[in-house]
């Protein structure tokens, strides 16, 4: 046989392999949904990792206390029926949990002996990485068989921010019979309408629908499976080949692959993450407010947010926007930080910084386009008459050295801000933590009294006086929250949330 | 040959410990705290404190070392900070994907490259030797994440034939046996199974397989060059031997020296390169659990992994060097 044809039947040989093997098809299961997914929990303990989506998927599992509805803009409970606050101590919450919920597999009641284990497994757990969201609490107690009371270190109105969709209720009895290891692995049996069917790390997350539970509606999916796929090209492909049915997190430059495609929709969604450009006032001479003033007004975001972000962004006049706790658009207008170059350069001049050398720190690749986005800010930085520089270090390097308070300019987001409360008494509040090192005490009066303040529309109020001294101040030029896109295959219908958590309840397969 | 590979095996110790410390000095050395990076955006500088004393930060670098050091010899590599299972087990749990990767792409490779490279070797300055070597630049110039990238682009995207990312459909493999897929679902018989594995395997392998066929076809087209003009091949070709058992019978024997120390120490090179492949294809493997473990300073882990990398490294090059006496009967090592 010559070369020529040798090469050739090698080729149609490969071709004939490669098609047999295109035409292996998924196993039919009832009605699946795979979303691929960017992040991944690491371990079988539902404690054991604090990130959106392990919250999302824990939560649909074990099931947990209630949860943020972005529709009502409230908290809506789950394996709670209603909770109260006690009028004459703030400090004091009662939670009623719905009777009759039964664990997936061996049909046992929710009782709040589960409800004060979970608190002390939170608290207790040498593996949880969860347990900032009790730091709170200092006691619980079950009062008889379906109320818990929490008592709280301190009032602090926005307990349920750290609560809800974040304290998974797990099974005392099974705990104390198998231990955590294998209770977890063996027997994750929880309250929630999906159980846990398979968990294979750094590849998939399998759940399986649990036919009988309260929660469990008909045009739900039967399975839900996540799947690790970090690249964005991955997702897109993925998604438009079938194999997923749900991208999350497009970057917009493939956005209008998908726009294109017959097979899937985008669906954006307002992230609820703060973009901002931090100035820790502990670092000279980013101790000087009119340079901070100078640096917001020098920052063109509605010019990024077109050309590098393609739209993909909703500006932030105030420190939070549209749908999240406290947000008021006349207070917003009020706290608005104007494009302004002239201001700009004639407040570096009266702060006496013409020419100064600065470093602007950025991730790259952990936010959209962060890279792009503070490259074209060093032009407009240079246009008030700073020396700008940008800095891209590793993201280990780079985080680690913002949580010691070691970098004095940096880009950055702060994710989960539904109540802003926690975020920014974590970065405004003296001693909140080291990353901006900002400190105002009528900042901290402020924030003080709204956790405190347990009348939504007071507590609201005090929000914004806060905002406002931020702003005031401006430890932290505010920028945008990006706009999640999602693409959703189109026999799928759900929409996403602007946590990122994937709830099955919301998906329906047409 | 029984004392050489004892000398060799007592000299591969005091090398395994020294990469240890040197892994485990550039790991401590490197900025950024697992504490920092693995608890939660709003862990408390006290939730801080207590991760960074049970995961044993605290204590003096050398307390640590030698504390791994000690556990390290009786099998324990330690306890992922991340994942909070034995290092040993994660990584036996996920060496078996990156090895099946390692195993198809040398297969692809050999498969591919020695045979263009003895057919350009063969036939220097013809079209073979010209389709050949593009190939063999190809491969060694074209980076495999942007080369696995097009893969899926044009494969799984635009032509549809080959999934994108994973290492099998769910539901269909039975219960592992070996760790390796492909291999387990032919001893289930499985032929779906089996069917499936291959799909998913192919992009990968190719994007890791590619660099090492380029390199291949290039090393046997020098070889059997050379080989080509020695006396032996003058011989064989004057005993009246076809062309054909010439080259394979005699000019490929003799050049399969070269040749089999490149698939040696690109047997290593697979290893790393699989680290970057197995991210763009999400391929479950040691290799993309080295990366997450970078990512979050997950000190025991990268340790493991990279130390059994090394050991793996070490093995193959011991076993290379033994396999020269068995094709070349002038090595001797007792000598």
């Amino acid at each position: 046989m010559k070369l020529g044809t040798r090469i050739m039947g090698a080729g149609f040989a490969t071709a004939a392999l490669m098609t047999a093997a295109a035409m292996v098809s998924p196993v039919d299961a009832k009605t699946r949904v795979a979303v691929g997914a960017t992040e991944t929990i690491s371990s079988h303990n539902p404690h054991g990792d604090s990130i959106s989506m392990g919250y999302g998927i824990w939560c649909q599992v074990y099931g947990c206390l209630g949860f943020f509805d972005f529709k009502t803009g409230s908290y809506k409970g789950m394996l709670a029926e209603r909770w109260e606050i006690d009028k004459k101590d703030p400090n004091v919450w009662t939670f009623y949990l719905r009777k009759g919920l039964k664990r997936h597999n061996d049909g046992k009641e929710l009782t709040s002996a589960d409800v004060v284990h979970s608190f002390w497994r939170m608290k207790n757990d040498p593996q949880s990485r969860q347990t900032q969201n009790v730091k709170h609490v200092a006691k619980t107690e079950a009062l008889d068989k379906y109320t818990v009371r929490v008592t709280t270190k301190k009032p602090t109105a926005p307990l349920l921010e750290f609560l809800f969709d974040r304290v998974m209720i797990t099974s005392k009895d099974l705990y104390d019979k198998h231990g955590s290891k294998i209770a977890d692995r063996k027997h994750p049996w929880g309250w929630g309408p999906y159980k846990l069917k398979k968990i294979e790390i750094g590849q998939r997350i399998v759940l399986e629908k649990d036919p009988g539970n309260r929660w469990a509606s008909k045009s739900m999916p039967d399975e839900l499976m996540f799947r690790v796929m970090r690249e964005a090209e991955q997702r897109v492909t993925a998604l438009l080949n079938k194999e997923i049915q749900i991208a999350q997190f497009i970057p917009p430059h493939l956005a209008s692959r998908i726009a294109k495609s017959k097979n899937a929709n985008l669906v954006p969604t307002s992230s609820v993450e703060l973009m901002f450009l931090a100035m820790s006032p502990k670092h000279k001479p980013w101790d000087n407010a009119t340079l901070r003033k100078a640096v917001c007004h020098a920052i063109n975001r509605d010019a990024i947010i077109k050309a590098i972000l393609k739209g993909q962004a909703n500006r932030l006049d105030a420190p939070i926007g549209q749908g999240q706790y406290g947000y008021d658009p006349e207070a917003a207008k009020k706290m608005k930080v104007e494009y302004d170059v002239a201001k700009g350069k004639a407040l570096l001049k009266k702060a006496g910084m013409v020419g100064l050398k600065v470093e602007l720190h950025t991730p790259v690749g952990r936010y959209v386009n962060d890279k792009q986005v503070t490259e074209s800010m060093i032009p407009m930085l240079k246009a008030i008459g700073l020396d700008a520089r940008l800095k891209t270090p590793e993201w280990a390097t780079l985080w680690a050295n913002v949580q010691k308070g070691k970098v004095p300019f940096f880009y950055m987001g702060r994710g989960g801000v539904v109540d802003p409360s926690p975020a920014f008494a974590q970065y405004f509040e003296t001693n909140g933590s080291p990353r901006i090192g900002f400190s105002n005490a009528n900042v901290d009066r402020l924030l003080q009294k709204e956790r405190a303040t347990f009348d939504p529309e007071a507590r609201k109020k005090v929000l914004n006086q806060a905002f406002a001294e931020i702003v005031k101040h401006q430890p932290a030029c505010f920028m945008w929250r990006h706009k999640l896109l999602y693409g959703i295959a189109k026999n799928v219908s759900y929409k996403p949330t602007p946590t990122g958590r994937i709830w099955g309840y919301a998906i329906s397969v047409k | 040959m029984l004392n050489y590979i004892t000398r060799r095996v007592i000299g591969t110790i005091p090398v395994i410990i020294l990469i240890s410390l040197l892994v485990f000095m550039l790991v401590q050395a490197a900025p950024g705290d697992p504490a920092d990076l693995l608890l939660s955006d709003e862990a408390t500088p006290e939730d801080i404190a207590s991760a960074r004393e049970r995961w044993g930060l605290n204590q003096p670098v050398y307390v640590q070392y030698w504390k791994f050091l000690v556990a390290a010899l009786q099998g324990d590599l330690g306890t992922s900070f991340r994942y909070a299972d034995p290092v040993l087990l994660m990584i036996g749990d996920r060496l078996p994907a990156t090895v099946e990767l390692a195993v198809v792409a040398i297969l692809i490779a050999v498969f591919i490259g020695v045979p263009l490279g003895v057919w350009a070797g063969a036939r220097p300055n013809s079209w073979v030797d010209n389709v050949g070597s593009f190939f063999g630049f190809f491969g060694i110039s074209m980076p495999s994440f942007w080369f696995g990238i097009m893969l899926i682009l044009i494969v799984s995207g635009f032509l549809n034939l080959l999934p994108s990312a994973g290492r099998n459909t769910y539901g269909i493999a039975d219960d592992p046996i070996t760790g390796f897929y492909i291999l387990d679902s032919l001893l289930h018989w499985n032929w779906k199974a089996v069917w499936d594995g291959i799909s998913y395997i192919i992009l990968p392998a190719i994007a890791l397989g590619t660099n090492m066929l380029g390199i291949l076809m290039r090393v046997t087209r020098s070889s059997v060059l050379e080989v080509m003009h020695d006396d032996f091949v003058r011989t064989a070709r004057a005993k009246g031997l076809s062309e054909h058992k010439v080259l394979w019978r005699h000019a490929v024997r003799n050049a399969l020296i070269p040749i089999i120390t490149v698939v040696g120490l690109e047997l290593g090179t697979l290893l790393s390169g699989s680290i970057i492949v197995e991210t763009v294809f999400s391929w479950p493997g040691s290799g993309s659990l080295l990366i997450e473990a970078l990512n979050s300073r997950d000190y025991p882990l990268i340790t493991g992994t990279v130390l059994t990398y090394t050991f793996i490294f070490v093995i193959i090059n011991l076993t290379i060097d033994i396999l020269y006496a068995a094709i070349d009967p002038r090595i001797r090592f007792d000598k």
